[in-house]
């Protein structure tokens, strides 16, 4: 016996959803987060010992270390090596290789001097060789 | 499709939480670096922005060099803490004074070397 009337039969709509809309949302979150994402660069680092002038006299050394003093004349930073005044980076590269690396290298840096600068010449000295690379703040 | 671009959209998702939880914006110098044998934790990074201001922890923003000096001796004093677990990261524009006074700090901690980060080329 049927007692479902025809009339009064509705058609079941089984797992039937219109899913248009929710791709549409999808790929605007996605253009999204692919407009606004920022991908942090790649970091390295640079591993100078430390000293501070007050200390130096009172430690003993094998070997006399030499000494790059980094400052700005005028507006130009310099590094002063010994009796030299060195302008550019290549020239203080040039320089530094021809050092003996084995007494280290100490880069002396006045509070002037951008800190950019001051890291090309940990950043040379570690390219030319040089067992013992000292960072120490200069005194002015 | 729709698996690939809901994958998509959770790693963009998942990328900028972690580009937010990366350290702060700075203009690092860009050099190569050195091959650093030792991978150590990172417990302490410390960042001196273009004008001289230190921040150790974002949320907290700029502190003094007194306050710099208590969370290193803190830092310090944790088991198994060395210079190798502490990064100084220095905009390249900032001057060397600001990250002479932290290395004065350092120094005063006992501390040898330190890491200063740069950009990789």
């Amino acid at each position: 016996m049927n007692f479902s009337s025809a009339k009064g039969r509705h058609k079941i709509n089984k797992g039937s959803l219109n899913l248009s809309s929710m791709i549409d949302v999808t790929f605007l979150l996605l253009i999204y987060f692919i407009v606004t994402t920022v991908f942090t660069p790649a970091e390295s680092l640079l591993s100078p010992a430390l000293q501070l002038e007050e200390g130096a006299a009172s430690q003993a050394q094998d070997f006399e270390p030499q000494i790059v003093t980094l400052e700005m004349q005028g507006i130009h930073t310099v590094y002063v090596l010994g009796g030299q005044v060195l302008t550019s980076r290549v020239e203080f590269a040039n320089t530094i290789a021809k050092l003996p690396i084995a007494p280290g290298l100490i880069i002396r840096v006045k509070n002037e001097v951008p800190v950019g600068f001051a890291l090309t010449a940990v950043q040379e000295a570690r390219n030319a060789g040089f067992e013992r690379v000292t960072y120490v703040p200069a005194v002015d | 499709m729709i698996d690939i671009v809901f994958l998509l959209i959770i790693f963009f998702m998942v990328a900028a939480q972690f580009a937010q939880q990366a350290h702060i914006k700075l203009d690092l110098p860009t050099e190569v670096g050195e091959e650093i044998t030792h991978k150590e934790q990172n417990k302490l990074v410390i960042n001196i922005l273009e004008d001289g201001t230190i921040i150790v922890d974002k949320s907290e923003g700029s502190i003094s060099l007194q306050e710099l000096e208590s969370i290193v001796g803190s830092t310090l004093g944790e088991d198994n803490t060395s210079w190798q677990n502490i990064t100084l990261r220095a905009d390249e524009n900032a001057l060397s004074k600001s990250l002479n006074e932290v290395i004065g700090v350092l120094h005063k901690h006992g501390l040898s070397a330190t890491n200063v980060a740069t950009e990789t080329p």
